[in-house]
């Protein structure tokens, strides 16, 4: 694994780079990252839903399951609690509880469904994606639901504290559920060989449905978030509309797995929220158009990817400039494994 | 995770592909609404009418397909088949496909990414067509004014949007208010009514003599700033009288949204000039300031709460009913009469906003439309369905819409 310099190095130089660029960016056009009162439950907010929703996509991509249906629970889930917190009543409490529950749930049926069908994941979780986003249109009867006459619902996602526990809490409990618990464990030797791990006696179908349900769960969250933030729901379109959310995971995927190389997956999905949170920060503070920061978030998606394509030449040009000769320090064959294969299917 | 050569080709490549297929999906169905219930309809042919929406989920969208469906298919002789919420100019088209492969006699289109190549689908097919609540611009109207099947568009023009907005400042401006932040929705997608709105708002603010914006106070300087630009910069308006104190624009409520919002917010301004969705995407927001929104929405229980509670200052807003004469006007031309201008061509008529300032002023305006009392009701409808009417007659009753006229 290295050093504790260099896996701290390499867990901390992509999250300290973003912000030292955006903040020198921002204090060179006058402006500031954190210009306003909510500055921080905005970084911490932002950071929260990006990183549950990596983590919702990760833990399914790893076993080679390409989830569509991420946006449709987070939506979905919403819908069904926030309708029974308002017409049954108990507030957010019941608003969380039914939510994340409901997360849950969805995302347990879409797995029993994959596993079911035995079709490729990426065309049921299509299905899965109609399917929400029409049983939350039906639910609200193609409208929006509004939080305007329930205020009650919206402190939620305006609490700093909420948002940092909830981003504690979460990366505690992925931590625990997949990297230091029996199902963890059987997860992981699904994705290092299937055939082995069954042989063995572990049950891919029933670590499936789980693995949805914890992202389900997750995406429930989101969704609570989102809801209590925006103090709206917009559950009226049945177009796959809801598939835009997995594409804000992608970056930070990627540079959770960079990071993973070095300390933890885990821990990398929190700093690649964190960072594209900061770029977020800046994109506000340098008063960029929306037009702007739309190219520049699609060419840092391009240009991470480049690099991670070509590693390999870049570490090799490094070496050069350096005049240096050393042999890079290269993840560990534990790292590796558990990153390649191909899980229950 | 490990990232391979392998995984990041595939990423990018699904990422492609699922753009593709959303893309495509989201005009690939449609929804029958609605039903031919005319009393005594057997002998009548229920003629099959189309709407093309690019919003299923507002309000104001949801009031005017109850119009529709419960109301207007209730009382003639009338199907309504709905679009899916089409997004962009490619998925207009594919539902006009649709339209046309499932024999719709009609289309009315809410729709707006690309009314030529729809005109021209309609015209080609032979089925009528017919703008609600917008219109074509200048040019586009000279090109396809003469076309067989166009009926015309009624609902508020360029002008029509700018003062609304226009309104709306100089109502706060009359409040004493001198402080504004600015919601521009759809600016930088280069919504029309939304950039006529903005600079409604701009040249009111300009006609005092220290300001302008970006040196220009006339409306068409300002509105050309603001199409070149394609947004509004806050750092180009200069004032001795009043402050911007912020702008925020689109609806993707992520972090850079997020930060540019509370940044706007914390401002404090007197009030915030929306160009449409103000309350729904504001009102949380500033829920507890003294800020006031002003906004170009929809008669909703949500708005009117809002209005109750101090929230909500102005609200000029369509109402509900206010379809009803361009589907007479369509209704009319299936069954053998358009109306034709003096010079035989569409017809392009302007309908505006009902304004609302006050909690009692909004709900008058409730009580006198809705779904089932419209003001455009079967008995204010029907002379103008296939009877004879003149095309002025037509034109002066399209004109006569604002609240004392309709209601009195």
């Amino acid at each position: 694994m290295g050093s504790f310099m260099q896996r701290a190095t390499g867990t901390l130089i992509i999250p300290v780079g973003v912000f030292a660029v955006v903040w020198t960016l921002a204090t060179l056009d006058g402006a500031s990252l954190f210009s306003s009162g909510d500055s921080l439950l905005i970084l911490a907010r932002a950071t929260a839903v990006t990183m549950l929703t990596t983590m919702a996509l990760a833990i399914n991509l790893n076993s080679g399951r390409f989830d569509f249906s991420l946006g449709a629970m987070a939506l979905a889930s919403s819908t069904i609690g926030a309708s029974v917190a308002i017409n049954v009543g108990g507030g957010f409490p019941v608003m969380a509880a039914v939510t994340v529950l409901s997360g849950a749930l969805l995302g347990a049926f879409s797995g029993f469904l994959y596993v079911t069908l035995r079709i490729s994941p990426l065309v049921s979780s299509l299905g899965v994606t109609l399917l929400y986003e029409g049983l939350a249109f039906t639910i609200t009867g193609g409208g929006n639901i509004s939080f305007t006459q329930y205020p009650e619902l919206v402190s939620f996602g305006k609490s700093l504290v909420a948002m940092t526990a909830v981003i504690i809490i979460a990366l505690i409990g992925v931590y625990t559920v997949f990297d230091r618990s029996r199902f963890g464990s059987d997860y992981r030797s699904l994705i290092t060989g299937q055939a082995a791990a069954v042989s063995a006696g572990v049950k891919e179908k029933g670590n499936a449905i789980k693995t949805y349900a914890v992202s389900g769960a997750l995406m429930g969250v989101v969704g609570l978030i989102q809801a209590s933030s925006k103090g709206l729901i917009e559950a009226g379109s049945i177009n796959f509309s809801t598939i835009g959310i997995m594409f804000t995971a992608f970056l930070p995927m990627f540079v959770g797995g960079y990071i993973g190389r070095y300390s933890n997956d885990k821990l990398g999905y929190l700093l690649g929220a964190l960072s594209m949170s900061v770029i977020g920060l800046g994109y506000s503070a340098l008063k960029l158009t929306s037009a702007q920061q739309s190219l520049i978030t699609a060419l840092l998606l391009v240009v991470f990817l480049i690099f991670l394509s070509n590693e390999e030449r870049v570490g090799r040009w490094w070496r050069k400039v350096k005049g240096g000769n050393r042999t890079p320090q290269q993840p560990s064959d534990t790292d590796a494994a558990q990153s390649v294969g191909t899980g229950a299917r | 995770m490990r990232i391979t050569r392998n995984a990041v080709a595939g990423t990018a490549a699904t990422v492609g592909m699922t753009l593709a297929l959303a893309a495509c999906s989201s005009s690939a169905g449609t929804e029958a609404s609605g039903s031919a219930a005319a009393d005594g309809g057997d002998a009548v042919e229920t003629v099959k009418m189309c709407a093309l929406v690019s919003d299923v989920t507002s309000s104001e969208a949801l009031a005017f397909r109850d119009y529709y469906t419960d109301y207007i298919a209730s009382e003639f002789p009338v199907e309504f088949v709905y679009s899916d919420e089409l997004t962009d100019a490619e998925a207009e088209k594919t539902a006009m496909e649709g339209f046309i492969a499932n024999n719709c006699q009609a289309v009315i289109s809410f729709a707006s990414a690309d009314r030529p190549t729809q005109l021209d689908m309609a015209e080609d097919a032979g089925i009528y067509y017919a703008v609600a609540t917008g219109a074509l611009s200048a040019e586009e109207y000279e090109t396809f004014k003469d076309y067989e099947y166009y009926v015309g568009a009624i609902g508020p023009d360029a002008m029509t949007e700018f003062q609304a907005g226009y309104d709306m400042a100089q109502y706060f401006i009359g409040e004493g208010d001198t402080s504004f932040g600015i919601f521009g929705g759809g600016i930088p997608y280069y919504l029309e009514m939304h950039i006529n709105r903005a600079a409604g708002m701009l040249t009111a603010l300009a006609e005092d003599g220290t300001t302008s914006y970006g040196g220009a106070t006339e409306m068409g300087d300002i509105l050309g700033k603001i199409y070149a630009d394609g947004t509004i910069k806050i750092q180009d308006f200069e004032s001795d009288v009043y402050e911007l104190t912020g702008y925020l624009e689109t609806w993707d409520f992520d972090a850079a949204w997020q930060a540019s919002m509370a940044e706007m917010i914390a401002a404090d301004p007197d009030a915030i000039l929306a160009v449409g969705t103000g309350n729904a995407i504001l009102g949380s927001a500033v829920d507890g300031t003294d800020i006031q929104i002003g906004d170009i929405d929809a008669y909703t229980e949500d708005n009117l709460v809002a209005m109750e509670n101090g929230t909500l200052g102005f609200l000029a807003g369509k109402f509900t009913s206010i379809n009803g004469p361009i589907f007479a006007a369509t209704l009319s031309a299936v069954q053998g009469e358009p109306y034709r201008t003096e010079d035989g061509s569409a017809f392009a008529l302007s309908q505006g906003y009902w304004t609302a300032t006050s909690a009692e002023e909004f709900q008058e305006i409730v009580d006198a439309d809705n779904v089932e009392s419209p003001v455009y009701d079967v008995d204010t409808l029907s002379p103008f369905v296939a009877t004879g009417a003149t095309y002025d007659e037509f034109a002066d009753f399209v004109g006569k819409y604002t609240f004392a006229d309709l209601v009195g």
